[in-house]
């Protein structure tokens, strides 16, 4: 039932609002990218250069797409298994599709903050050090936020619940996070210094995602349905991540901890 | 009520719970009593629908579970995980459950109240849960079993940490909701909660029942003085046959 899964989100959003110390970090991780591009801004060598900066902007947002969820990510699925809470949910008569339902949705909340706070952040750095090049690519990098990232944020939320389902400990579950993060970060750097030309890898998340961005940023117009392909692909992707998260949640294991 | 009928289940080559029969009824405190790792847990962990059986049968006020789940909205579960959310108060805990028990809004804040009431939570109702004592966070935790008035309890060792004076308030609540008509089903490993509660005992060993009935029967049936030495000679193997009732 959808009213349940609704129920589950709205208390893990206010319950992790409160964690202060969680929200500062997120929010220090989050603004790193814009304060490098801010420093890298007046080198001799990239001052100059706003494709540069705009393309290192892209990577960080990348990165933030997938670091935005990941403590609320760890916390509502691991965690909950390790402080033994998530039996007394289960007790009820819920159905565990509409509780990982509800912890994705919570997830996607913070994950959407984390990038909205990323994007405001490079924004206001460009509008400081580039203001010219922000104002000419403002549209295409607006497309690219709406039908790129946040889909792939979503999809990273969805991510982080399916490794952080299967493990037992927020300890561990962050072990395993470290590498679902580190994906878009090899992916976004490879990318930049050896760009691809191919259509066809416009439809994968992620690589997409930094595909786009790059033709936008170089000029080369990203036609709206490719730009809707996208969308759609990354969202389709998280189905099975989050039918795999269920599955997990579903195990007899789960009333160990 | 609640009725199991032939319940297993497997953890691989473990055999936890292995035909195990019994009802609770109506207006009874039920206790399951047995040594650590009888089954008790694992049979209310499937009660709960935590677990899914491998085999059996259970039904709670009539309906079976395997085809409906309008048994589960009449039970309330307290299993040995009472970890609270620490940054939510002791009220918002409480409303949490009740919301996903699926109490209508115009109800939810009433019985959140009386719930709070009952429990004698009022002093504490809008404190986060992060600091409350053992005793505090099991009234919460059954708070949050009973906020939508179950007519089915399952109470998995709730008196674990607990002090003389929760220990005497939790045991006078406990009487308080069978004397209205609550079937109780309550498992414990301490004889004198036991004792002290319990109109019925089924004494589960290595999955299985080997007594159930009233504490002077099944002294009786096992000619022993005192109920710990009926269930020492009840769950050593092979020394005497099981006391069930008669069908």
């Amino acid at each position: 039932m959808p009213a349940h899964s609704l129920i589950v989100a709205r208390k893990e959003i206010v319950d992790h609002l409160r964690d202060r110390r969680t929200l500062a970090s997120s929010a220090l991780y989050t603004l790193m990218g814009p304060l490098f591009v801010m420093l890298v801004s007046f080198s001799d060598q990239a001052g100059g250069k706003p494709v540069v900066l705009l393309s290192m902007m892209s990577v960080f947002a990348l990165v933030s797409a997938f670091t935005g969820g990941m403590a609320v990510a760890a916390d509502i699925t691991a965690g909950e298994r390790e402080r033994r809470s998530l039996v007394p949910l289960f007790l009820t008569s819920i159905a565990r599709r509409d509780v990982v339902f509800g912890k994705w949705l919570a997830t996607c909340a913070f994950a959407l903050g984390a990038l909205a706070l990323n994007i405001a952040g490079v924004a206001a750095v460009m509008a400081l050090r580039a203001p010219a090049s922000l104002a000419a690519n403002a549209l295409p990098l607006a497309s690219w936020v709406l039908l790129g990232l946040a889909p792939l944020a979503c999809f990273a939320a969805a991510l982080e619940l399916l490794a952080s389902a299967a493990c037992r400990t927020t300890k561990e579950a962050h072990t395993w996070l470290t590498f679902v993060v580190f994906v878009p970060m090899l992916v976004g750097m490879f990318l930049v210094f050896h760009p691809i030309s191919a259509n066809g890898w416009l439809a994968l998340p992620v690589i997409g995602q930094q595909l786009v961005v790059e033709r936008a940023l170089g000029g080369a117009p990203v036609p709206l349905l490719q730009g809707i392909v996208l969308a759609l692909a990354t969202a389709a992707a998280t189905i099975p991540a989050l039918a795999g998260a269920v599955a997990i949640l579903s195990r007899d294991d789960v009333l160990a901890g | 009520m609640v009725e199991v009928r032939n319940l297993r289940k497997r953890f691989g080559p473990v055999a936890a719970v292995d035909g195990v029969s019994f009802a609770a009824l109506d207006g009874q405190i039920t206790g399951l009593l047995g040594e650590n790792g009888a089954g008790k847990t694992t049979t209310l962990a499937m009660i709960g629908g935590v677990l899914k059986p491998d085999d059996g049968s259970i039904r709670i006020d009539g309906a079976d579970t395997r085809s409906s789940q309008d048994g589960r909205r009449e039970l309330g579960a307290l299993l040995d995980h009472k970890t609270l959310y620490s940054r939510l108060t002791a009220r918002e805990n409480i409303r949490y459950f009740g919301e996903l028990q699926g109490l209508p809004a115009a109800d939810l804040d009433e019985r959140v109240s009386s719930t709070l009431s009952l429990l004698g939570l009022d002093g504490l109702a809008d404190r986060r849960a992060g600091g409350f004592s053992q005793g505090e966070r099991m009234k919460v935790a059954l708070g949050r079993a009973v906020v939508h008035g179950p007519r089915n309890l399952l109470l998995d060792e709730p008196t674990n940490g607990l002090d003389i004076p929760a220990v005497r308030a939790l045991r006078g609540w406990l009487r308080g909701m069978r004397d209205r008509g609550i079937c109780i089903l309550f498992s414990s490993h301490v004889l004198e909660d036991v004792l002290a509660l319990c109109d019925r005992i089924v004494i589960i060993s290595k999955g299985r029942v080997v007594a159930d009935g009233a504490a002077d029967a099944i002294c009786r049936h096992a000619d022993c003085a005192t109920l710990e030495d009926a269930f020492v000679r009840l769950t050593a193997p092979g020394s005497v046959q099981p006391c069930l009732p008669t069908a």
